[in-house]
């Protein structure tokens, strides 16, 4: 069990990352996912699927999470120039989200497209010998945020451990008075192909409740760590890939060195 | 029954068997030398003792410390490489008219209420090589503490009656269900306990941690991963299969868990193929008792069964073999490069298909049986293969069949919906989570032909029939010479 929990709920809170509005030039869909196969070695293979206002197929396959056949998508994207090699105007950035509406699984050959090799991402963990480098004084304060898929608190792999283990260490090596878990969820309604979608208030605890067990175990005193979640999130510039909505589903792991005896 | 025997092939080295009892009785009190092999189907398995020969005599893991006569050595035998074949479980019945502790009615029958001493109330063992594990339900955690479940569970079939049964059941006084599981290797557990990486993908979260040594925990050993260490794990088996009462002796579990963690298994010779370290094959269970543990198989680093590396694209024949040997190896070599480059598309595989891969993820053999030398999952290897879950299990109606049905307020199976069939919840009976219900852990690849059958519900009899659930299960579209390539290099390992 975590040391304390304080539910905030406030829009708006102040962070070192500045809040945005307006949401970029982005595509924001609900389809039914095609896989085309297209084998190019492991963890390669096509994510297509059409917008219903356009009638445009996209290559929804860049993103780190990929579809679910049988099950819908929220996609939230940007089309990009990059070569069709897939079937699809190929959306980069891209964010999926696997929704519970039913769709027909449905997958197509390769028809003569070239599709495209899996690359891992530029940072992956190391494995548990590789000795890890810990941060040097002076330590100031540091936030570390991770993004999530729409309705989810699921940490995507190659993606949130990365940032938990750079923050994990951060707070070691730091040694802070107080380290802040806030989840936040996207909890205002918007419309999506003629649907609203809104993310749900416990959504923002969860994720924060996730990220703090994490901190836990990686060993993180439990009597340092303040877990809190806001519902309402507004959208955060410099997210990882520019994307605005997304950018609300987030955690944000603050790491201080507050006054003894503080309390935001 | 006494062996002798030594193999002599043509043209490769000799490999002297074991030349005591191949059964190891409880308490027979016997040195465990240092080295033991022994034939089996294709071969020769071998087990090393690296800490050098143990005396038995008094040893918890040889002795039979509860009330049954059983002791570990019992299920975790060194001819069938630590685990248990149908054939020895056979052989015992034969031979002792199925007096033998391991016919102990608590889970060697198919439910303790049978009489006892009779085939048809083992049927499970005699025929599949089956023990029953009976877990609480609703479930407890790892320390112990309930844990409220989303599903409900309905027994649709009872061949034994022991899920309907008034004492035994889900409807008894200490709710129980019952599933039936082939026994676990007790070798090569630096493997198994290994951490590859400090988080788990399949949730996205860090390894748990070991309460008594705060260092994680691989999350490996066992088949639903109801524990957590090896020391938690010899308790359960003490208490459950051994049936000790009371506390068991915290020397006895050290001692335990000191011996079984020095023993490497692997297979030391093939009838076929001949030495496994001939032509530069570093077969045997040498090279596993030397490597690191928890390696993750890269193409460039740590290519998985590189053991055999230098049978790939074997071109001339050496003098010393024989046609027959010469060629089985290279259906090794292809089989190490089916392996490993071989896609096929995994779908509807919950703990692999249903984290960011996507479903479908097209991958090969080593994305799953990723841990170099070993052939487990380098991360806890919790996966619902299709073994006991419908509509992908076999029909197997010799076996429970239960209905999960999820609650209102949590998300269904990812894959297979709200209500799901089967014939063991697997991880789920840990975990109460839908998501979970017939994840099993990934086995070892290591000694495969010393005991069959295989999968949790031993309904494949043979590697070759394994390797026949995979090519229909994932639509692989196998060649008869594929299915044969992998089914050499599996009964090698």
């Amino acid at each position: 069990m975590l040391a304390l929990r304080t539910a905030v709920i406030v829009v708006g809170t102040v962070t070192l990352l500045a809040p945005v509005c307006a949401s970029p030039d982005s595509l924001r869909f609900i389809a039914c996912p095609v896989y085309r196969d297209i084998d190019q070695g492991p963890k390669s293979g096509c994510w297509l699927a059409t917008d219903p206002a356009s009638g445009i197929r996209y290559d929804i396959g860049s993103g780190r999470s990929k579809p679910q056949w049988g099950r819908e998508v929220l996609v939230e994207g940007v089309a990009s120039q990059d070569t069709d090699s897939c079937g699809g105007v190929v959306l980069q950035p891209v964010r999926v989200a696997v929704l519970q509406g039913h769709c027909n699984k449905h997958m197509l050959p390769a028809e003569g497209f070239a599709g495209r090799a899996f690359k891992l991402p530029a940072e992956v963990m190391q494995q548990m010998w590789v000795p890890r480098q810990a941060p040097t004084a002076p330590f100031e304060a540091q936030e570390f945020v991770i993004f999530f898929g729409f309705n989810s608190s699921f940490p995507s792999y190659q993606y949130s451990e990365i940032i938990l283990e750079k923050a994990a260490l951060y707070a070691l090596a730091s040694d802070p008075s107080r380290i802040e878990i806030t989840g936040y969820a996207a909890t205002q309604p918007y419309e999506v192909s003629g649907r609203t979608l809104a993310e749900h208030d416990e959504l923002a605890r969860a994720r924060a409740e996730k990220v703090a067990l994490a901190f836990e175990r990686l060993g993180i005193p439990e009597s340092v760590i303040d877990v809190r979640w806001e519902s309402g999130a507004e959208a955060m510039l410099g997210g990882d890939d520019g994307l605005a909505e997304p950018s609300k589903r987030r955690v944000v792991i603050s790491i201080r060195k507050f006054p003894v005896g503080h309390r935001r | 029954m006494v062996c002798l025997v030594v193999f002599a092939p043509a043209g490769n080295t000799q490999e002297a068997l074991y030349e005591g009892e191949r059964w190891w009785a409880p308490g027979q009190g016997e040195q465990f030398p240092d080295r033991m092999s022994f034939e089996n189907n294709t071969g020769i398995v071998t087990t090393i003792n690296s800490a050098g020969a143990v005396d038995t005599a008094g040893h918890p893991f040889f002795e039979p410390l509860g009330s049954n006569g059983r002791a570990c050595v019992t299920c975790h035998q060194p001819a069938d490489g630590m685990s248990l074949s149908l054939t020895t479980i056979r052989e015992r019945w034969r031979e002792t008219a199925g007096a033998d502790p391991l016919f102990a009615a608590i889970d060697g029958a198919n439910c303790p209420n049978l009489p006892q001493g009779v085939a048809s109330s083992h049927s499970l063992l005699l025929d599949r090589g089956l023990f029953r594990i009976f877990r609480p339900w609703p479930p407890v955690d790892h320390d112990g503490n309930a844990v409220s479940p989303e599903f409900d569970i309905d027994v649709i079939r009872d061949p034994t009656g022991c899920n309907t049964n008034p004492d035994y059941g889900l409807a008894s006084d200490d709710p129980t269900i019952s599933v039936f599981r082939r026994p676990r290797p007790a070798t090569n557990l630096k493997y198994i306990t290994a951490t590859g990486f400090p988080f788990e993908p399949k949730n996205g979260l860090p390894l748990p941690n070991d309460p008594l040594t705060g260092l994680p925990v691989s999350g490996n050993i066992m088949a639903d991963a109801r524990v957590r260490t090896l020391r938690e794990q010899a308790i359960d088996a003490m208490k459950s299969h051994l049936q000790v009462e009371g506390e068991p002796d915290e020397n006895d579990i050290k001692r335990i868990i000191a011996f079984e963690s020095q023993l490497y298994t692997a297979q030391s010779f093939d009838k076929r193929g001949g030495s496994l370290t001939d032509q530069g094959a570093r077969g045997g269970p040498e090279l596993l008792a030397k490597s690191r543990a928890g390696v993750l198989n890269s193409a460039s680093r740590s290519p998985m069964w590189d053991e055999f590396e230098s049978w790939i694209d074997l071109q001339d024949k050496p003098d010393h073999l024989s046609d027959e040997q010469f060629e089985f190896r290279r259906s090794v070599g292809r089989g190490v490069r089916f392996f490993r480059e071989r896609t096929f598309l995994i779908s509807d595989q919950a703990g692999i298909t249903s984290m960011n891969f996507g479903n479908p993820v097209r991958n090969d053999c080593n994305f799953c049986h990723n841990m170099y030398r070993f052939g487990n999952d380098v991360a806890p290897g919790q996966v619902d293969l299709g073994t006991v879950n419908h509509p992908f299990s076999d029909p197997q109606p010799h076996l429970p069949l239960f209905k999960l049905t999820c609650k209102d307020g949590f998300e269904p199976h990812p894959h297979l919906g709200r209500t799901v069939l089967t014939h063991d919840p697997g991880f789920a009976l840990t975990t109460g989570k839908c998501a979970d219900i017939g994840k099993l852990t990934i086995q070892s690849m290591r000694g495969l032909a010393s005991r069959p059958p295989y999968f949790s519900s031993g309904f494949a009899q043979t590697i070759r029939e394994s390797v026949e659930y995979y090519d229909r299960r994932f639509y692989m579209q196998m060649t008869e010479q594929e299915k044969q390539d992998l089914a050499n290099l599996m009964s090698v390992l």
